[in-house]
C-alpha cells in the first residue's frame, strides 16, 4: 500500500478534503500526509481540510494526533460550514445536513447517542493545539489563548478557558460551554459567534456558563 | 561522564535566547562545570558574536555532522573561561543542512566529555527548531513579559512536550519591576498563570546586557549588575541549589523588589 492509498487530498466545492483510507494505521496516515504535503507546504499553508474517513472511525487520541500534525503542517481541520449559511439554516436541518462536516461518519453511526458520548482531556491545551470531538468535551486543565476546542455537544473546562471554544458545532443550539474561568478569545455555539468586548477587564473568578438565548450567547454565573 | 543536554528556546525571536545561552554557559563554566554551547541557528549565526569568538571559527556545526571534521576539532575554547567551548553554526548554509538524527548523534558524543550541552535554538517552530530540540534532555523556555512572547512560549511548550521533553523550565527575561508595579507590564504571576511551568529565573531589564552583548562579554562575569546576578542565580538553580527569591509563594514580587533594591510595595493581586 503506497501512501497515496492511505491519504488523498482532494479539492472540491467545499474546499480541500483529506480522505483517509479505510484500514490505514494512524501513523501511516500521518506519514503519508507529511509526504503528500512535503514539498508543496507553502501551497497548503493556511488551508482548511475537511476530514473524510471513509468508514474508518478515528479515536479521540488519533484525531488529536492528526489535528496536531495538520496544524504543524500549517493547516487546520475545517471546523464547520461558513457561519452565514449556518445562521440561515433552521436548527433541525443543520443537524441533518452533517454531510460536508468533519466526523460525519461517526455522526451518522452514533445518531441519537452522539450527545451522550464524552471525552476527558487530562491536560492543558496550549496555543496551537486543538481538540475536536463528536460528543461532549471535558478538559481537566486550561484552554490557553491560541488553542481551540470543537465539540458537537457541550464543552466543560475545569480550569481557565481563554482560547476559542465551539460547542454544538453541528448546529445544536442547546449546547453549553462551562468553565471555572470563562475568559474565551471567542465563543461559538452552533452558528452563533461572540467574542469578549475589546478592552474588557478581568471577569469574575467564578464558574460561568455560556448558552444561546434568542440568537445571542449569554454568559451567567454557573449554578448547578 | 554523562552530560545534560538542555535546549534554550522561545518561539518568538528577539526575546534573548542567545544572550541567555551565552550567560548560562559562561555561568555554569564559572561554577566549574565543563560546558559546550551549540549554536543551532544555522544561517543566522549569533552566539559566537555574543561570546566574542567570531574571529576564531574554523569549522562549524554542519561540517561536523557532515563528517568533514571531528566534533572536537570544531570546538572553540572560550577566551576567558577554561572549561567553556562553543560549536558555532554555519553561516553560509540553510537550516535543513542537518537532520534531527544527526543532531542526536552529535549531542550523545559530546555528552561523554561535557557536563552541560546547551543548545541555542533558532526562533520559529520549523526545521531548525526541531533540530535544536531533538538532542536535548530538557528545555528552558525564554519569554519576555509581553502577550505575544507568552503566546509563542505557550505554543513552544506544547511542542517540546509532545516531543517528549516534559516539565520544561521558564526564564522570564527583561522584566521591569517598576512597570509591573504600575500595572503596565505583565507580572511574573500573570505569565505563570498562563504557562504553568516551573520558573527557573527572572532576569531584569538591564542596560548592562546591551553593553555586554555588544562587547562580546557575557554579563554574568559582573555580578554587581542586576542581570549578571540573576544569571548567576539561575546557574546555581540548574546545579540543583535552592537559591532564594525566585520561589513561587505569596509576596514574591515584594521579595523580588527587595532583591533588586526597590521599595517592596505589595502588589494588589487581581
Amino acid at each position: 500500500m503506497t501512501h497515496r492509498d492511505v491519504v488523498k487530498i482532494k479539492g472540491g466545492r467545499g474546499g480541500l478534503s483529506l480522505i483517509i483510507g479505510e484500514d490505514a494505521h494512524i501513523e501511516a496516515v500521518i506519514d503519508g500526509l507529511r509526504r503528500h504535503i512535503g514539498s508543496s507546504r507553502s501551497f497548503f499553508r493556511g488551508a482548511a481540510l475537511r476530514l473524510e474517513t471513509s468508514g474508518r472511525s478515528l479515536s479521540p487520541a488519533e484525531l488529536e494526533r492528526l489535528t496536531e500534525v495538520i496544524s504543524e503542517l500549517g493547516m487546520v481541520i475545517a471546523a464547520d460550514q461558513p457561519e452565514t449559511e449556518e445562521r440561515q439554516r433552521p436548527r433541525r436541518a443543520a443537524r441533518r445536513d452533517g454531510a460536508a462536516r468533519p466526523l460525519r461518519e461517526e455522526q451518522s453511526a452514533m445518531d441519537e447517542h452522539a450527545e451522550e458520548r464524552s471525552v476527558l482531556i487530562k491536560r492543558t491545551l496550549r496555543s496551537g493545539q486543538s481538540i475536536s470531538f463528536d460528543g461532549n468535551v471535558i478538559i481537566r486543565g486550561d484552554v490557553n489563548p491560541g488553542a481551540m476546542v470543537v465539540s458537537t455537544g457541550d464543552i466543560i473546562v475545569l480550569g481557565a478557558l481563554r482560547g476559542v471554544a465551539h460547542a454544538g458545532a453541528t448546529g445544536d443550539e442547546d449546547a453549553v460551554v462551562i468553565a471555572f474561568r470563562l475568559e474565551p478569545t471567542q465563543l461559538r455555539i452552533a452558528g452563533v459567534i461572540s467574542r469578549a468586548p475589546d478592552g474588557q477587564g478581568p471577569r469574575p473568578a467564578v464558574p460561568e456558563i455560556a448558552r444561546v438565548r434568542d440568537d445571542v450567547i449569554v454568559i451567567e454565573e454557573y449554578r448547578p | 561522564m554523562a552530560g545534560r543536554a538542555i535546549v534554550i528556546t522561545s518561539g518568538k525571536g528577539g526575546v534573548g535566547k542567545t544572550t541567555t545561552t551565552a550567560n548560562l554557559g559562561t555561568g555554569l563554566a564559572l561554577l566549574g562545570r565543563k560546558v559546550v554551547l551549540i549554536d543551532a541557528d544555522i544561517g543566522l549565526r549569533n552566539l559566537d558574536v555574543v561570546m566574542g569568538l567570531e574571529n576564531r571559527i574554523v569549522y562549524d556545526l554542519v561540517q561536523v555532522v557532515e563528517g568533514q571534521c571531528k566534533p572536537h576539532a570544531a570546538l572553540i575554547r572560550d577566551k576567558r573561561v577554561e572549561n567553556l567551548h562553543l560549536l558555532p553554526a554555519a553561516q553560509t548554509r540553510e537550516k535543513d543542512a542537518i537532520r534531527p538524527e544527526q543532531m542526536v548523534e552529535l549531542v550523545e558524543t559530546l555528552k561523554e566529555d561535557f557536563d552541560y550541552i546547551l543548545i541555542d535554538s533558532p526562533a520559529g517552530i520549523e526545521h531548525g527548531f526541531r533540530n535544536a530540540i531533538s538532542g536535548a534532555d530538557s528545555a528552558i523556555i525564554v519569554t519576555t513579559p509581553e502577550v505575544s512572547a507568552v503566546r509563542d512560549a505557550d505554543r513552544i511548550i506544547g511542542l517540546v512536550e509532545s516531543h517528549g521533553l516534559h516539565d520544561p523550565y521558564l526564564i522570564v527575561n527583561r522584566i521591569r519591576p517598576e512597570m509591573v508595579q504600575r500595572g503596565d507590564m505583565l507580572s511574573i504571576d500573570d505569565v505563570l498563570d498562563i504557562l504553568r511551568i516551573k520558573l527557573l529565573g527572572i532576569v531584569p531589564d538591564d542596560q548592562e546586557i546591551v553593553v555586554s552583548t555588544n562587547r562580546g562579554e557575557p554579563v554574568v562575569f559582573d555580578r554587581r549588575t542586576r542581570s549578571g546576578q540573576a544569571y548567576h542565580n539561575i546557574c546555581r538553580r540548574i546545579e540543583g541549589e535552592d537559591v532564594p527569591f525566585m520561589t513561587m509563594d505569596t509576596g514574591f514580587m515584594q521579595r523580588l523588589g527587595r532583591l533588586l533594591g526597590i521599595g517592596g510595595r505589595r502588589r494588589n493581586a487581581n
